[in-house]
């Protein structure tokens, strides 16, 4: 056994009778087995890191929207409710693209298997996105909400559920949370012209002074001048929240 | 993984509770960034998910999670217009707190600078060598899987081990010398 032969052995638990004879006869590779090993042996005493909890939460939360959509591409779709055929062909369009690309972690990344790999499972966030906010769980929409920021920005059909959620959603939280989420869209040259619009149109909707001081200043931030209008109505409007009114007054001023 | 492949996907479950902690910290390892190395975990079970009809079972699962891991970590590096690089600084920082976190005696003080100074030499291995170094010793993974991971021969990890070793040595001994000197 050469001293190249020995040394390439030893971090591999340098078993065998010639490495053995080898180590005898040799101080130079006796003299390195012991650095070396030393070295080796305190790679084991480095702190380890630990996760933090987030990483099972979000883990199981992303479980459950997979199981929910996967049990929805079971259900016929004569059955399905109208809010879930979008769910139904979603999961039966990602099954379609799924097939095939299965090696496509394996192969090199140029590959066109690849690009379609990426977007596929872009389309599955999208998916799990939009499973969670159709869910009757209020925490479950947050959820959803929260996925939302993992799809691109320029994705029309997350950035609609979002406006729906805005506009409709039962629960303060679930809809201040989506206000919140649709700041990406208004970043992105596909959708921010709608998504700003969105933002406008939702304003008249909303009843709840802390969601309409939330659109405000999200419209402020935007110096979007077409909710003038609405502000100025806002500001007029007796019977709104006077802190409400007050929050638009000062939006109208920092637009000028 | 071959239950999560054949249907069963609750089964990830069981997975994810093995294999959750060793993703995360080859993660720290490979990028320093805490929050990234979640993000990073989070992404290779959703892949594995995804794609698990693509599992053999007559392959190592070991060796499948952590060519999905790489994937991942080089499409994210992509994605944020970096290498996977340890910003050391921050690194260094960070252990300097774990080391103070809890005094000791001088043996204890003495034994977190070395440790803090290793830290330190494997953040500036270049990359594919910390990486080998992580998957042998941290992950404590099989030459055979690793040379699955990384597409080689198991001649070829022996070899690449060892040169990282020695690589760590030479600046782990340098950097004694200029904390000495």
């Amino acid at each position: 056994m050469t001293c190249d032969q020995a040394r390439i052995q030893m971090l591999g638990g340098g078993e065998g009778k010639d490495f053995a004879e080898h180590l005898e006869s040799c101080e130079s590779c006796r003299s390195e087995v012991s650095r070396i090993g030393t070295l080796w042996q305190s790679l084991d005493l480095l702190p380890t890191e630990e996760p933090s909890g987030k990483v099972r939460d979000r883990f199981y939360e992303m479980l459950g929207a997979y199981r929910q959509g996967q049990a929805s591409m079971t259900m016929p779709v004569k059955q399905a409710r109208p809010k879930m055929v979008w769910q139904v062909a979603a999961a039966a369009a990602l099954l379609v693209v799924g097939l095939g690309i299965g090696y496509g972690v394996r192969e090199d990344r140029s590959r066109p298997e690849l690009v379609q790999l990426r977007e596929e499972v872009a389309s599955m966030r999208q998916l799990v996105a939009l499973s969670l906010m159709q869910q009757q769980s209020a925490s479950d929409r947050l959820r959803g909400v929260s996925w939302s920021y993992q799809v691109e920005p320029s994705d029309e059909e997350v950035m609609n559920a979002l406006v729906t959620t805005v506009n409709h959603d039962p629960s303060v939280n679930v809809r201040l949370a989506a206000v919140d989420a649709l700041r990406p869209f208004t970043g992105s040259p596909a959708t921010h012209v709608m998504a700003r619009n969105a933002v406008i149109q939702a304003l008249p909707k909303q009843t709840t002074p802390i969601v309409q001081v939330a659109l405000i200043d999200f419209l402020a931030e935007l110096k979007e001048r077409n909710a003038a209008p609405e502000l100025r109505r806002l500001v007029s409007d007796p019977d709104i929240d006077s802190g409400v009114r007050k929050r638009a007054e000062w939006a109208l001023e920092r637009m000028q | 993984m071959a239950e999560v492949s054949g249907g069963q996907v609750a089964r990830l479950g069981v997975l994810f509770e093995r294999h959750h902690r060793p993703l995360f910290r080859y993660f720290v390892s490979m990028n320093g960034n805490r929050e990234l190395a979640e993000d990073l975990v989070q992404e290779v079970f959703f892949r594995m998910l995804r794609y698990r009809t693509s599992y053999d079972p007559a392959q190592s699962f070991t060796a499948w999670m952590y060519q999905i891991a790489r994937n991942a970590g080089v499409d994210q590096a992509r994605k944020r217009g970096t290498a996977q690089v340890v910003d050391i600084d921050t690194f260094v920082d960070r252990r300097a707190e774990l080391v103070s976190a809890s005094p000791g005696p001088e043996e204890s003080v003495s034994r977190g600078q070395d440790l803090a100074l290793l830290r330190r030499a494997m953040d500036q291995l270049p990359e594919e060598k910390r990486e080998i170094l992580v998957l042998s010793r941290f992950q404590g993974m099989k030459h055979e899987d690793i040379a699955e991971v990384l597409g080689c021969e198991v001649g070829t990890v022996k070899v690449r081990v060892y040169r990282a070793i020695r690589a760590l040595e030479q600046i782990y001994f340098a950097l004694e010398k200029e904390r000495a000197s």
